[in-house]
């Protein structure tokens, strides 16, 4: 299983993370770790979303970054392949 | 600053629509919609209205299909709005522009399980491209504008607004602003050109694999000036079906599970596949590790995710094909790949010999192909019927040939049906329609009826669920189960019940004549052509095989 963590900038909008998380689902990734920091000024969230799957992340990237209410999807150059028991 | 007149929210949603051009919409009225509805009263847009919300939905596809504008369909809350979901779900999968607006309990009660209440937003995530649910009348024609933005934007989809009870009634100034700008969504267009060009040079058996995304982009001028310069080979996909010249000299027909043999093989002994708006589904490729083992990828795409989603593309040219088709443009050395592609095409033709008295319905949907007036619009259903009609029907447009590619949604038929006969009242349009398929939205012979649409059905009728009862026989041992349908209505009387001319036949000698009758008739009219119910659609790529390794009718 590969793990990743992606750095997305999002519309905070009610209905954001729903959509966020549906998608991560049913493109086949598991959510290990999730934190989400509402910014002051603007209307913009920050989320830090930590996933695990055997697909490719770019799958995960692509498919996220269409969505109308995420505005930038960043892969954390930091991921590493592991390997999972 | 002067306020504009107050309007109620129900009355901005109709002059948004008007924006944006929207001249008819399809729906049915519940409670929790009841202000829209009232608006309507007062609006220019026309209503039609359906017998089932499934319906409404299918028929805003089918208006969206065949005239490329956005297709709107209305419901209320709770089961209207659930009834919507299989129509949204299929535009989603075929990538059609629908802006679904379904009435909500109003604010104080969400969230309290309210009579006819449901999170139609929750269940909408999965099958639409984007949903709102509107809190504020004053964001109401804004998020509306975004609406039709979104559901045309890019690779287009469904857009769903739900909207609370009281932002119906709520008054509010409306201004009439011109349609907010999307914040742009796509991203940048990025071309691997140079690549392709040097691929597609070099290429000795190239093949152009023409999917859905060229009718959706309005490409297919470009299509077809891009093949009259290079004369290359070309094969398309269900939905592709309509953008190649069917004239074509060396147009295989389509490929896949129900490809035809010479497009199959073709494709299976390309050295480069340049895939034109198309995602490799795995009803085209079959066993994806073996779909053209050979060839290098040219994709052209709007959509990114798509991009080595299924295959990699060793060029990949993302963005506009009027564009980007044009930049590939070049003449091409393969005159002994034409050849063979030329003998393929000819050596695999159609066999359309069917011997003994019953009517055989590829024949049957030949001639209706060669006897309907230009630029006819032709639905389908989904089962045998479907794939009869992509194999032996041809189109010059693909918005002549409407039918649920991905979603494979059996109860399409009908009411894309209306939907297209509404955007297009002067064109011809045919219902293709199995038995089984038929039954699914048959309350919509109603809207036929109330509107007096010349929509013309054609009911290939086997008393079966032919595709599942075929699929029975080849995978199941034989084990017929619940597909047989012998208790069937008895469809000229049913057809007649809604005013509609109906005749059934069953011998070949009564084809022609009642092709003909069917086309001249001024109004609706339905065709039952009953056929042996062994027939099967061939060829059949078995599940997990590659596609040169199809069965064959022997």
């Amino acid at each position: 299983m590969n793990q990743h963590t992606l750095r997305i900038t999002a519309h905070n909008q009610p209905t954001v993370l729903e959509r966020l998380l549906q998608v991560t689902r049913y493109r086949g990734f598991s959510v290990t770790g999730m934190t989400m920091f509402p910014s002051n000024e603007s209307n913009l969230l920050d989320i830090e979303l930590s996933v695990s799957s055997e697909h490719s992340i770019e799958h995960l990237n692509h498919q996220l970054s269409k969505l109308f209410d995420i505005n930038d999807v960043v892969i954390d150059g930091k991921s590493s392949q592991q390997n999972s028991a | 600053m002067v306020s504009e007149k107050k309007e109620t929210g129900g009355s901005v949603l109709f002059k948004v629509m008007q924006q944006h051009g929207v001249e008819h919409v399809f729906g049915y009225p519940g409670g929790a919609i009841m202000p829209i509805y009232d608006a309507l009263y007062d609006s220019n847009i026309q209503h039609f209205l359906c017998r089932h919300e499934q319906g409404a939905a299918f028929s805003a596809v089918g208006y969206a299909r065949a005239s490329g504008k956005v297709g709107v369909c209305l419901a209320t809350s709770g089961p209207g709005a659930t009834n919507l979901i299989t129509g949204l779900a299929d535009a989603l999968a075929d990538s059609i522009p629908v802006v679904a607006i379904t009435g909500q309990v109003p604010m104080v009660a969400m969230g309290s399980d309210a009579f006819q209440e449901v999170d139609i937003f929750g269940l909408s995530l999965a099958c639409t491209k984007h949903s709102f649910q509107v809190r504020d009348v004053n964001d109401l024609a804004k998020t509306l504008h975004q609406a039709f933005a979104i559901a045309l934007e890019g690779r287009q989809g469904p857009v769903l607004v739900d909207i609370p009870k009281d932002i119906q009634t709520a008054e509010v100034e409306f201004a009439v602003a011109l349609a907010s700008n999307l914040a742009k969504k796509e991203a940048a267009p990025s071309a691997n050109l140079g690549t392709a060009l040097t691929l597609l040079s070099q290429a000795k058996s190239p093949i152009l694999y023409v999917g859905g995304g060229v009718g959706m982009a309005e490409a297919v001028p470009e299509l077809r000036e891009f093949m009259a310069a290079t004369n290359i080979p070309s094969v398309a996909t269900l939905k592709g079906l309509g953008a190649v010249n069917p004239e074509h000299e060396f147009y295989l027909g389509m490929l896949g599970m129900h490809g035809t043999k010479a497009a199959n093989i073709a494709v299976q002994q390309s050295d480069l596949l340049i895939a034109v708006g198309a995602r490799f589904d795995d009803r085209v490729t079959g066993k994806l590790a073996e779909f053209a083992p050979n060839a290098k990828v040219i994709h052209l795409e709007i959509d990114r995710a798509e991009i080595n989603k299924r295959r990699f593309a060793d060029a990949a040219i993302l963005g506009d094909l009027k564009i980007n088709l044009p930049a590939l443009t070049m003449s091409l050395d393969i005159d002994s790949w034409r050849q063979h592609c030329s003998v393929m095409k000819h050596d695999f033709a159609w066999d359309y010999n069917h011997p003994g008295e019953t009517i055989f319905a590829p024949a049957v949907l030949k001639e209706v192909s060669d006897l309907m007036p230009k630029n006819t619009v032709v639905t389908t259903d989904v089962g045998q019927h479907q794939m009869w009609a992509a194999q032996h029907m041809s189109f010059n447009d693909p918005s002549n040939f409407l039918t649920s590619g991905s979603m494979g949604t059996m109860g399409f038929g009908v009411p894309a049906a209306i939907g297209a006969q509404i955007s297009r009242p002067d064109d011809t349009v045919i219902a293709v329609s199995g038995d089984g398929s038929f039954m699914m939205n048959v309350q919509e012979l109603s809207t036929i009826k109330r509107f007096q649409l010349p929509v013309k059905i054609v009911l290939i009728d086997n008393e079966k669920l032919g595709m599942v009862r075929q699929w029975q026989d080849l995978f199941f041992n034989g084990r017929l189960s619940e597909t047989d349908l012998a208790d069937n209505p008895d469809f000229v009387m049913l057809a007649n019940a809604f005013d509609i001319k109906a005749k059934k036949i069953t011998k070949k000698e009564e084809v022609t004549q009642a092709i003909e009758e069917m086309l001249a008739h001024q109004g609706p009219y339905l065709l039952q052509v009953k056929i042996d119910a062994a027939d099967n659609v061939w060829p059949l790529v078995p599940p997990n095989t590659a596609n040169h390794k199809m069965m064959e009718n022997r």
